[in-house]
């Protein structure tokens, strides 16, 4: 009897133990959370394949494959002769390499385990799977915040709010991905070492912060975020030595790491966009000598001092910084910097910037988009927040205040405000529910049986709700809410009369009127996620699906038919221009050299393409033929009505062509009179006779139309060809795919134009037997002589501000652009 | 005949031959031979609408260790647009044949060298090389084949520009390939079809009565000298193709399976991987020449050790005729199926014992007194509380033991219960005692008190249930009226109650 006695009361004992049950409760949703964010990121894998997405993560992707088969200080020094042919691009060098190890470490910890998984498909998986761990490091910032029950609130927002999931798709394999757990996690080992002042866990911040700058050009935000808190709390005389050791050792640390990237190298300490955090650096020991003199002098010496001193010292400063920018040490401000702050600078001076939509001004409707109710109620806790303002609230209004506004000004910048939203939003909710979810009987007997009358309470709301929302979501909120409502018991008997006079004072109808409506709207937060990921963020973009009246799907795989055919049936070498949008996905799925690509580092470089492009075909030929091209490929969606193709991105070419070559280019000859660009036949001759035009529409005006629209007419623009007649000179059809999305021209040399070449190429090209390569241009380019446009190769100014890693060059002379605004723009994912 | 030259030699030996046949006595020989690669595209490039023209080379007499009384060669043409042919006297054409011969009496090895040139629009695909994956699961009764095609049209290859419209108007390209189908197995299941950039979304499974038919469109039509690769793969029952007996096992199926019709493959390597731990593995490939076999590799995969055995084997110059049977014979000692589960089951408990070592163990290297205390103060409750729970099932017992007293009226018995009841509950109220000293040593006194508390509410527990014991005593011996009991009873259960409600407060205030 003995035995059974003691192992029923073991069993029981943990059972009503209220602790266990609350780490229970949390574990569970935390567990819940993650499973929750990991698979409403996968409607785009179960609807398609495991695929990576869209075009910046190909380049990813295939970096990533390139470490993995050839190991990390390979990739490192890895020039890829690939890209930007003929100049290459120095991989190592000019990539946040964070992401790639990540999942390179997880393959080869995979493949240690005998686990073969196939490294695409961990790159596919590693933004949802990062998702669950920006949950959780989200969860441990609001706790450190607020409490653990607005901290679960806020990892069940972060884990489905659509301006996250917008980035962190299965299959969209981008830096974001990473980055938002890198940052959050930073912070969060920020907060933490500003309250415990430990030299733990601010190494611990400098090395988090490591890690994201390994991983994104955004570590630029937290590097001048956490100096801004720092600054912010010595204003408001908030010094302390916890601030100070987690500050100094923080940003010694933190730089010193942050210079072991190659990308970064030494911008750390000759940026303008580091200066703030070295300055604060300055100030905080300033301030710390000041604290320490002060202990030794009067009052009346001390201020004396502190004015000669402060103002001598900021003189000092200022001076020196001046002078270091203008002799070249500290680099100004980048051109991306700023376009943060003048919205209409970009479009001016860098068209390439203002090309790409996400670096528009960001509309209010996006904030709803992506945010929904949070947008509403976000303000609610920076103003609880500002109410009991402490340390570590500072800081996070401060984020939230930044962030708001970059988020304005960019529509990609909305990423970096989607978690304080979450976190602020969480205290609103969790604030909310505290003050109405309050049973009068627990009121009443609050000194016995506490924990007794909470679990009847709990019981009594659980029956309530399950009226009123389904039981799923209430079983959710219930695990929502328990940890929270365990928290208020001892937050209540802390601060006594405060929360619990003002609920006592509210009936019990008006209650449950509020606490039903703020469900509802939780819940209208869960379907709109959903519908959001499930709509809008959920499409590959290289494959695409229509559907019929039916519903039966059809798939256009347009995309990979003409990359793949590029990878089998051109030659090894063979060197493909096209827009800078397709570069990376050339370069992943077909595996094939490009002119340009997404990383739109040489302007100039664009600029030639976009010159060739939008020229006549013999201006072209000339261009290609010193560029050594053996294919173009264009992106036509004139046949079934696919808008994001070359002729609507196509002034976007002639804008940035005439950047750099003004006297060639004039984007006013490509509009009519009227000043409307239009390809029909009162379109611009300029334009109807354009490369870029006759690719596209290349014996499109034979195809048979449907019986509701003539022939050559374009679906996408809605308007009959102006120009049917097309004949090439210079270049012949190599391959269009089934619906014509993708077309690719090869390059033939004509004959009259070898006369002006050397006489040892026009023997090689009749001698030269070419079975192998039977399918490439006739000419053997190693032998033409490369007149090579002069290209800049001077590295332009590499401006981090604004969390991208594109860099642009700015023009000395301000280029204006004429013409009218176009109604289009590049669609650049 | 469309794609490979398949040559029918009839001939009746007239000669004689020491072995073959008997002197004077006719036999009939049948001899298949099948070539690939002898058609030659002539003219080598053409243009996209230009029809395929082919050149066949052979020769006009059967060629032969022997000498021919009566010959005849008919070459067999896909088409009746013939260019050009070499005329050997007797020669005939009808629509779509040319017979030559008959010739008499020819000599041994006799040769005289014929040229056909006729349009030719057969899919020239050729499969430059096959990789063929074989993967044995005894734990999934499945048997999981994968084949890295390698696909090169070898026809006239595509001169000057392809034009997609041309192609979609249907009358242009009439050599090149925009589909074909290929049989798998009856059984097959879970099919894929992709490549190296993803799943090729366009093909069809239909299934047949004793196949699965796949049509296989690639990714772009397939033009002269265009060539595409992708990998088909799908699970069968190994019930269908692995036979057992004891822990020995053969596994029987096709070498090559089919990839599509009149299919030549240039190279292919056929791997088969047998589950961890097989031994005395024995192959038998298919009786035709050419096959050699390469050394054995080790792969491992998941949950494996020491690694799973690759055997693998190659063949240059396939074609259809040699889609035959292999056999991989070896024995699989059944202990091994249980190791793999017993290896999670042992990863687990080691999991789990780590945890339990660092979660009761203390590996800090300095000591937090305050958090030491407040530990041990916890550690101190929780044996107060489960001496309360042991206390609780003592008095559950002592009721039990007085209702076993009213039925049985055994009053030793009972005595002899109470004495061990009473003598538990003695030494738990006596831990209890030490529980509170030792709660006052770690500087939480109000604990303490509230432990007194309890104890001073046991001990009027202990009474009133001693009151019930002595009445139910008295019961048992008479010396009370039932009803009296009954009343009497109550009351006790009555104050009995109020003081459980009262302990159990102080015990949830704990």
């Amino acid at each position: 009897m003995p035995a059974t006695v003691e192992s029923g009361s073991a069993v029981k004992n943990s059972l009503f133990n209220p602790s266990g049950w609350r780490s229970l409760l949390i574990f569970t949703v935390l567990a819940l959370t993650c499973i929750a964010g990991f698979s409403s990121r996968l409607f785009a894998v179960i609807r398609f394949e495991s695929i990576i997405h869209e075009f910046d993560p190909w380049f990813n992707y295939r970096s990533t494959a390139y470490m993995v088969k050839h190991g990390f200080y390979n990739f490192l020094n890895w020039f890829d002769e690939r890209a930007w042919y003929p100049l290459g691009r120095i991989v190592g060098g000019t990539v946040y390499p964070g992401l790639m190890v990540t999942s390179g470490s997880i393959h080869y910890v995979l493949s240690l385990l005998n686990i073969h998984v196939h490294i695409r498909d961990i790159c596919v998986f590693l933004a949802p799977i990062f998702s669950g761990l920006t949950a959780l490091s989200t969860y441990f910032l609001t706790k450190e915040l607020w409490t653990p029950g607005a901290g679960l609130f806020a990892a069940s927002f972060i884990c489905i709010v659509p301006g996250y999931i917008s980035r962190s798709v299965a299959g969209s394999y981008d830096n974001e991905g990473i980055a938002i757990f890198a940052l959050m996690f930073t912070y969060y080992l920020w907060v933490k070492s500003v309250k415990t002042g430990s030299l733990f866990w601010a190494a611990s911040t400098a090395l988090s912060y490591f890690y994201m700058v390994s991983a994104w050009g955004g570590y630029v935000f937290i590097i001048n975020l956490i100096p801004l808190h720092v600054f912010v709390l010595l204003v408001l005389g908030r010094y302390s030595a916890r601030l100070y050791t987690a500050y100094s050792t923080f940003y010694i640390l933190g730089t010193i790491l942050s210079m072991q990237i190659p990308f970064v190298g030494f911008q750390p300490v000759r940026t303008s966009e580091h200066m703030a955090a070295a300055g604060v650096f300055a100030l905080i020991n300033a301030v710390a000598l000041l604290k320490f003199l002060q202990s030794y002098m009067t009052k009346a010496e001390f201020r004396h001092f502190v004015l000669i001193g402060s103002s001598v010292a900021a003189g000092t400063v200022f001076v020196a910084v001046v002078g270091l920018t203008y002799a070249g040490i500290i680099a100004p401000w980048s051109g991306r910097f700023y376009s943060l702050w003048d919205t209409g600078y970009a479009k001016i001076h860098i068209p390439i910037i203002a090309s790409v939509s996400e670096h528009q001004p960001t509309t209010w409707f996006s904030f709803f988009f992506d945010l929904h109710i949070l947008a509403a109620v976000f303000p609610v806790g920076i103003w609880y927040c500002i109410k009991n303002i402490n340390d570590e609230r500072v800081f996070i209004v401060l984020y939230a205040v930044s962030a708001t506004y970059f988020a304005g000004v960019m529509v990609r910048l909305m990423l970096t405000l989607t978690p304080v939203v979450c976190v602020l939003s969480a205290i609103g909710f969790s604030q909310l529910f505290e003050l109405y979810l309050r049973d009068d009987e627990s009121d009443k007997n609050k000194e016995s049986g506490v924990d007794s009358e909470d679990e009847n309470s709990d019981e009594h709301n659980h029956k309530m709700y399950d009226k009123v929302c389904g039981f799923i979501f209430h079983e959710y909120f219930f695990f929502l809410r328990q940890p929270g409502k365990l928290r208020k018991m001892k937050h209540e008997k802390l601060k006594d009369g405060t929360g619990g006079g003002a609920a006592g004072s509210l009936g019990v109808n008006l209650r449950s009127i509020v606490v039903v409506a703020m469900l509802m709207m939780l819940m209208m937060f869960a379907v709109h996620c959903t519908w959001v990921t499930s709509n809008a963020y959920s499409s590959p973009s290289i494959v695409l699906a229509t559907y019929s009246n039916e519903g039966s799907r059809y798939i256009l795989d347009d995309f990979r038919e003409a990359y793949f055919w590029l990878s089998q049936n051109t030659a090894e070498d063979a060197t493909i221009m096209s827009w800078w949008d397709y570069g990376y996905q050339i370069a992943g799925m077909g595996n094939r050299t490009t002119l340009v690509d997404n990383n739109t580092w040489n302007n100039s470089h664009i600029a030639l393409v976009g010159k060739a492009m939008s020229s006549n075909e013999s201006a072209a030929y000339d261009i290609m033929m010193n560029l050594g091209v053996d294919y173009v490929l264009v992106i036509f969606g004139g046949a079934i009505g696919y808008s994001g193709d070359d002729i609507n991105k196509f002034l976007w070419m002639v804008r940035i062509a005439e950047g750099e070559h003004p006297k060639d280019i004039r984007e006013a000859d490509y509009f009519t009179e009227r000043g409307e660009f239009r390809i029909d036949a009162e379109g611009s001759p300029t334009l109807l006779n354009c490369l870029m035009y006759k690719l596209s529409y290349y014996k499109f005006a034979e195809m048979p139309g449907d019986y509701r629209s003539p022939r050559g007419y374009d679906r996408t623009r809605n308007a009959v060809i102006g120009n049917p007649d097309i004949s090439l000179t210079y270049l012949e059809e190599a391959y269009t795919t089934e619906h014509w999305l993708v077309r690719i021209y090869r390059f033939v040399l004509v004959l009259n134009f070898l006369s002006t070449l050397s006489l040892t190429v026009v023997e090689n090209y009749f001698s030269v037997k070419k079975e192998e390569d039977f399918n490439r241009p006739e000419i053997l380019r190693s032998d033409v002589q490369l007149k090579l446009p002069r290209v800049s190769s001077k590295k332009v100014s590499l401006g981090y501000a604004t969390m991208k890693r594109k860099k642009g060059s700015i023009k000395n002379r301000p280029v204006v652009v004429k013409g009218k605004r176009p109604a289009v723009r590049t669609v650049k994912a | 005949m469309a794609r490979g030259i398949l040559v029918l030699f009839l001939f009746i030996c007239g000669v004689s031959a020491q072995n073959l046949v008997v002197k004077n006595a006719g036999r009939k020989v049948e001899l298949n031979l099948v070539y690939s690669h002898l058609l030659v595209p002539y003219p080598s490039k053409i243009v996209q609408n230009q029809p395929q023209l082919v050149k066949y080379s052979g020769n006009a007499y059967p060629f032969l260790p022997y000498e021919v009384v009566s010959a005849k060669t008919v070459v067999t043409l896909s088409s009746n647009n013939i260019e050009s042919y070499t005329k050997v006297k007797p020669v005939s054409v009808t629509d779509t044949s040319i017979t030559y011969g008959p010739y008499e009496n020819l000599p041994a090895f006799s040769e005289e060298e014929i040229t056909v040139h006729y349009e030719n629009n057969a899919p020239f695909l050729t499969v430059a090389s096959l990789k063929r994956w074989i993967e044995i699961s005894h734990w999934g009764g499945n048997i999981a084949v994968e084949e890295d095609v390698d696909v090169l049209h070898t026809g006239a290859r595509l001169k000057g520009a392809f034009s997609r419209h041309e192609y979609q108007r249907g009358q242009s390209g009439p050599s090149s390939v925009a589909s074909y189908r290929t049989f798998l197995p009856a059984a097959a299941s879970s099919i894929y079809y992709r490549d190296d950039i993803g799943n090729i979304s366009t093909s069809r499974t239909k299934i047949l009565e004793d196949t699965v038919e796949v049509e296989l469109t690639p990714r772009f039509p397939l033009f002269g000298g265009w060539k595409t690769k992708y990998k088909i793969g799908y699970n069968v029952p190994s019930y269908e193709y692995l036979y057992s007996r004891g822990d020995n096992f053969i596994l029987q199926m096709r070498f090559i399976d089919h990839i599509f019709d009149e299919m030549v493959v240039d190279s292919a390597e056929v791997s088969v991987l047998l589950p961890e731990g097989a031994e005395d593995v024995e192959i038998v490939f298919p009786e035709y020449p050419g096959i050699e076999k390469k050394a054995d590799s080790i792969f491992k995969t998941y949950l494996d050790t020491t690694g799973r055995k690759v055997i693998t084997a190659t063949k240059k110059n396939i074609v259809e005729n040699h889609i035959q049977d292999f056999q991989v014979k070896y024995r699989l000692p059944s202990w091994r199926l249980i190791f793999e589960p017993l290896l999670i089951v042992v990863a687990c408990y080691l999991m789990f014992l780590v945890i339990v070592i660092y979660v009761r163990l203390d590996f800090s290297i300095s000591k937090d007194e305050a958090v030491e205390a407040r530990m041990k103060a916890a550690g101190v409750l929780e044996n107060v509380l489960s001496t309360q729970e042991k206390r609780d099932a003592i008095y559950t017992s002592l009721d039990a033991a007085i209702h076993t007293l009213k039925s049985s009226k055994d009053v030793n018995g009972f005595q002899s219960a109470l004495k061990n009841i009473n003598a538990d509950h003695k030494n738990l109220a006596q831990s209890l005692g030490d529980q509170v000293s030792r709660l006052r040593s770690l500087g939480v006194p109000d604990l303490a008190d509230k432990i007194l508390d309890l104890q001073k509410l046991d001990k009027t527990l202990k009474d009133i249930v001693g009151q019930q014991v002595s009445l139910a005593e008295r019961l048992v011996g008479n010396k009370i009226a039932k009803g009296n009991y009954v009343t009497e009873d109550a009351t006790l259960g009555k104050k009995r109650e109020e003081l459980l409600e009262r302990i159990h407060s102080i015990i949830g205030s704990l």
